[in-house]
């Protein structure tokens, strides 16, 4: 997507005007606007792309990342899976050093697990670290992890921001801790988060980047990165234009127009991980009943509204895992996947026993902004079609993250369906969503609880796929997570044509070091 | 605010008709009248006046700008954004029928036993009403909606609750005012029970003050209730509630700017009618602001 | 001016007292269980986790008794953390107050002074032309939604013509959010000091002082002037904590860092803890606000005092 540098005399008009308006910031800063503020600086108290991405930037990680999403060395500078799965060991590499200037060696990292993994305050994505049973550090550069069952997903966790290393020296700190101070050795360091407004971060000059897909590996190039919250999608492009920001999240329906406009760069994030999909509340009719789902499902035309929602922007997701995750089969997938046929879902509607006096009559519901409201106003109009009647409803991702849950407890009342989205780096994700009780208390089986014992389990790759691949047919057949599109949030990104070197990671974690503002 | 129509008498049948021709004379009553009268038009009519469907997609192509085929334009799916104003009343008069309603009858009420008993229960019960009123509408309708969860209906309770105490304030002191005249003393020396002094006696002499109160709520009913909606904590998609459909058009504006001024002119309309027709209202009933014109 | 005082005081500290039960009681009247919205971002939550964290939270002691534990916390400054990333409730409200109190204020200036000029010469022109238009500007103004005027604004000035930072945190940021604020509470002052003005220029002192002939500068100013903002002094308290309540709103339309921006996204994340500090912290606010304001009124109109 990105285009060669032209057009100086546009560059230079830009900058003209921005430094007679804007107050300029030091020359070497990048600030980066986003709709909404991180929650929080701890990584084990928040699941947000927000607060992972700004994470991302203070604090790293044993693994990192290539740019197809698969993990390999950085902190650690080897790894060691033993045969029968139930120790990985890590050998760390010399030298790394803490923002406040004390090494960082095994007792950090076995801090960071001691803390995500206590009784008392557990990281809230606890369960994503798998069944261990202990972690030691038997020497300075040596860590040794060990688990009651093997566990596949382990070694890629290692490399996502919810497993940052955080340095020991933070317990100090007491509740200081990821509100006003955070220590980590990543790429920035924090120099003031005022909330709600501004993360503002300075390059850590000691830093090494020993895994991460970007040029430098050394200190940012650039000297401070100010991450901003901008909420208004229209204010952030303007902000861009006139060179108070570098880089922003664009309104979708400004996309067309920035691809032809040479002052700026489009950046659409891959291997994003992210998958959005429907799921339903299983608990009470109609839903209770696999052909009412299967309607719903042969009900939408889902490329007919991704093409009126997004453009072109986003892709089809076949599978309930995303794109770029291990075990995604696009045509596999395709296969099982229940596709638009809108006579067979009123056949299946009517087949169980509803019909044009008897219609189903749902919620259907989803979390606010990346166009999601219009992804689900276009579903109703077809839904409507197939005899469906359904009211929308859009809330917070955390509110409906508890609604949903609450709906499948419920046992009367009207029911729903929700459009819900997940990122995840590995299949265990349908472990968490889909294994009882499951994140939602949604759809379980005990068939398909074995199934995702078996796949959480099976460390060799070959065996892994075919389960992956069951798992994948069985929730696509029996239509309890129907996949839509993918990317779902925060995939796009604009930089002004003056900012070089910004990079996308995978899962959609932006990497700032190779950044420079030229003039 | 209250002393102004508190002291408002009951008209009789004569001076009603009279006033009637002072208010007709008024010109921003009457501008209000013809505002507030199209409105309801409108809405009455809507099926009839508005030339799609409102939630029709592709009644024209997307984002086209206002045209004779499209008075208002289109919006992102094409929907007709005039024939979603022209519905987006309905909704409007709803709102503000059901929000004033629910204040008007919980604060007739409160108003009533506050007046009507005096003593403690006076004093606890209108001063909890201070207390609610102390907050302003906008704290108390979020509040009421961070209780209730986001939907229209549940805006519409929650500007209810939150203009309550305007209308228990009124109703109290206009009770106190009744409670001074003879015929009080008169029905409480004949021995009528409480109930039947209040609902007989002092309710139907209360009543048409409390609808020129209600009348002078209509607007900030609806600017509350729209701005719910706009903040995304009432009305949902596809509702042509206005505040909603001007949330909606904001990441539209540089193409489409017309998403955002039809909906918004609409509210400012209405708003500006019952305002100048509360305005009408209270200068007819109140001597003392008439003779200032 | 003493009982004055104390009464005042003694109602502002009931209506704080009577807003602690509210926000109490609050958790208890949200449908759902509030304990399984607080967690519903964990993954994994037990049941027994749950019923723990209910124990810890007292959620299973009695009404009254949770209340005196939720008020011996609050009465050590303890608010509790936000639902969402755990961060100090009362030191996120208070970090975002001076924001909110500044942009209420320099609203409140900018309101007054469009309000004040306008209500006189609607005033001094009674019934001439100039008086009828200053008046329709002026309802037109309590009648336009605020945050639509802000929008507009927004795009017009800082989207459309870049004349002001869009994500600036100088004074050029607030210019926007205080003309919107302003300018729709400028026409509720302009009507109250209209017919104040009125009122004393109709009242004999004015018209001895006329036919006394004094200056018409001197008769404004002196008498009618000052007179005539007394009730629009007090008005004054009543539109900041107005003022208040819309900068929630035009907050949320300039992205202006104050309470009201938290306070709904606590409402959409429906994070209690924060709506709870946030509906005390305002309680508070509004009922100093009006207690100042009682004070300003009675050092300014004598007739209060020896009531």
């Amino acid at each position: 997507m990105r285009k060669s540098l032209r057009r100086m005399a546009t560059a230079a008009l830009t900058a003209t005007t921005a430094a007679v308006l804007v107050a300029p910031a030091f020359a070497s800063d990048i600030i980066w606007a986003r709709y909404g503020d991180s929650d929080t600086l701890d990584p084990h108290a928040s699941t947000t792309t927000l607060s992972m991405q700004s994470w991302r930037q203070i604090y790293d990680t044993l693994l990192a990342f290539d740019e197809n999403g698969a993990p390999r060395p950085n902190m650690a500078k080897s790894y060691e899976v033993s045969d029968d799965g139930m120790t990985v060991t890590f050998s760390l590499q010399d030298g790394l050093m803490c923002h406040d200037g004390t090494p960082f060696d095994s007792t950090d990292v076995k801090y960071t697990f001691d803390r995500a993994l206590s009784d008392d305050s557990p990281s809230i994505t606890k369960s994503a670290w798998g069944p261990i049973s202990s972690v030691d550090a038997p020497d300075a550069s040596t860590i040794v992890v060990k688990f009651d069952t093997p566990f596949g997903a382990f070694v890629p966790f290692m490399a996502d921001p919810f497993s940052s290393m955080l340095c020991d020296t933070n317990e100090a700190l007491g509740d200081a801790f990821g509100s006003t101070a955070a220590i980590g050795t990543g790429p920035w360091k924090l120099d003031e988060w005022v909330k709600g407004d501004r993360i503002v971060l300075s390059a850590n000059p000691d830093y090494k980047n020993f895994g991460h897909p970007v040029e430098n590996k050394g200190k940012p190039y650039s000297d401070r990165l100010i991450i901003r919250t901008v909420p208004e999608a229209q204010t952030r492009l303007a902000g861009l234009r006139t060179g108070e920001l570098h880089i922003v999240e664009p309104p979708l329906e400004e996309v067309a127009a920035i691809k032809e406009d040479s002052s700026m760069d489009l950046h659409i994030a891959e291997a994003t991980g992210q998958d959005v999909f429907f799921e339903f509340t299983i608990s009470r009719p109609p839903f209770n009943d696999e052909r009412v789902r299967q309607a719903i499902a042969h009900g939408v035309d889902v490329d007919m509204a991704l093409d009126i929602a997004f453009q072109g922007l986003v892709q089809r997701e076949k599978c309930p895992i995303a794109q770029g995750v291990f075990g995604n089969d696009q045509e596999f997938c395709a296969e099982h996947l229940a596709s638009y046929d809108p006579e067979k879902a009123k056949a299946l509607l009517a087949e169980a026993g509803y019909g044009p006096d008897n219609p189903v009559d749902v919620t259907m519901m989803t979390w606010t902004g990346g166009g999601r409201e219009r992804m689900l106003q276009i579903f109703q109009n077809q839904l409507a079609q197939i005899g469906v009647k359904t009211n929308i409803e859009i809330m917070d991702i955390g509110t409906l993250n508890a609604r949903v849950k609450q709906e499948n407890e419920k046992t009367e009342g009207k029911s729903t369906f929700d459009m819900m989205g997940w990122s995840w780096y590995d299949p265990d994700i349908l472990y968490q969503l889909w294994h009882s009780p499951g994140a939602y208390s949604g759809y379980n089986t005990p068939e398909l609880d074995a199934m995702l014992e078996d796949m959480r389990s099976t460390v060799d790759p070959d065996a892994r796929l075919e389960i992956v691949k069951q798992v994948n047919a069985y929730l696509l057949e029996k239509a309890i997570h129907v996949p839509l599109y993918t990317p779902g949030w925060m995939w796009l990104y604009v930089t002004a044509q003056d900012v070089d070197g910004f990079v996308i990671g995978a899962f959609d974690q932006p990497l700032l070091m190779d950044v420079k503002i030229t003039d | 605010m209250s002393d102004q129509t508190v002291t408002a008498p009951v008209p009789a049948a004569s001076a009603a008709s009279a006033k009637f021709r002072q208010f007709l004379g008024n010109r921003g009553a009457t501008v209000g009248l013809v505002i507030v009268a199209v409105l309801v038009v409108t809405a009455a009519f809507a099926p009839w006046i508005a030339p799609y469907d409102p939630q029709m997609m592709g009644a024209g192509p997307r984002l086209t700008a206002p045209s004779f085929s499209h008075l208002f334009g289109t919006d992102e799916f094409g929907r007709d954004l005039f024939s979603r104003v022209v519905y987006g009343s309905r909704l409007t008069l709803m709102i503000a029928a059901i929000a004033v309603g629910i204040a008007l009858a919980v604060g007739l009420t409160i108003g009533l036993i506050g007046g009507y008993a005096g003593g403690w229960i006076e004093r606890i019960v209108m001063r909890l009403v201070d207390v609610v009123f102390s907050f302003t509408e906008t704290l108390i309708a979020l509040a009421a909606v961070a209780v209730l969860g986001p939907s229209l209906q549940n805006a519409m309770i929650a500007v209810g609750i939150a203009t309550m105490p305007f209308y228990a304030r009124i109703c109290y002191a206009t009770v106190l005012v009744e409670k001074n005249k003879p015929y009080f003393e008169a029905s409480v020396a004949a021995g009528a029970g409480h109930f039947r002094i209040v609902l007989l006696h002092i309710l139907p002499n209360i009543l048409p003050t409390m609808v020129v109160v209600a009348t002078l709520g209509v607007s900030t009913a609806i600017l509350a209730a729209a701005g719910l909606s706009f903040l995304g904590l009432g009305a949902q998609p596809p509702s042509p509630e206005w505040g909603w459909m001007l949330s909606a058009g904001r990441d539209y504006f540089s193409r489409a700017p017309w998403m955002m001024i039809a909906p918004g002119v609409a509210i400012a309309a209405t708003v500006l009618g019952f305002n100048l027709l509360g305005d009408g209202i209270r200068e007819v009933l109140d001597p003392r602001q008439t003779a200032r014109r | 001016m003493r009982r004055y005082l104390v009464q005042r005081i003694a109602a502002a500290l009931l209506t704080v007292w009577v807003t602690t039960i509210a926000v109490a009681m609050l958790i208890h009247i949200v449908p759902g269980d509030p304990v399984q919205i607080m967690y519903a971002q964990s993954q994994g939550t037990t049941p027994e986790q749950l019923e723990e964290i209910r124990t810890r939270l007292g959620l299973n002691e009695p009404v009254w008794k949770q209340y005196a534990m939720f008020m011996g916390r609050i009465l050590q400054g303890d608010f509790g953390q936000t639902i969402r990333g755990k961060q100090p409730v009362l030191d996120l409200l208070i970090g975002r107050l001076p924001n909110t109190l500044l942009l209420a204020s320099v609203s409140l200036v900018i309101a007054a002074v469009i309000g004040i000029v306008f209500g006189f010469i609607a005033a001094y022109r009674r019934g001439t032309a100039v008086d009828t238009s200053l008046m329709i500007i002026a309802l037109v103004g309590v009648s336009m939604p605020h945050f639509w005027l802000g929008l507009i604004l927004l795009f017009v000035f800082a989207v459309n013509l870049a004349w002001l930072p869009v994500a600036g945190t100088d004074w050029r940021s607030l210019v926007l959010p205080a003309i919107t604020l302003g300018v729709a509470n400028a026409g509720i002052i302009a009507r109250l000091t209209r017919s104040s003005m009125i009122d004393i220029l109709d009242q004999d002192f004015v018209r001895t002082a006329r036919a006394k002939g004094l200056k018409r500068g001197t008769i404004l100013y002196r008498h009618v002037l000052l007179a005539g903002l007394i009730p629009v002094v007090t008005m004054l308290g009543l539109q900041f904590t107005y003022m208040l309540g819309g900068a929630i709103v035009v907050e949320n339309v300039f992205a202006w860092n104050g309470i009201g921006r938290l306070a709904i996204q606590a409402i959409f994340q429906r994070d209690y803890p924060l709506i709870q500090g946030f509906i005390l912290v305002f309680a508070v606010l509004v009922v100093t606000v009006s207690l100042l304001m009682d004070l300003l009124y009675a050092v300014l109109d004598p007739r209060v005092r020896l009531s």
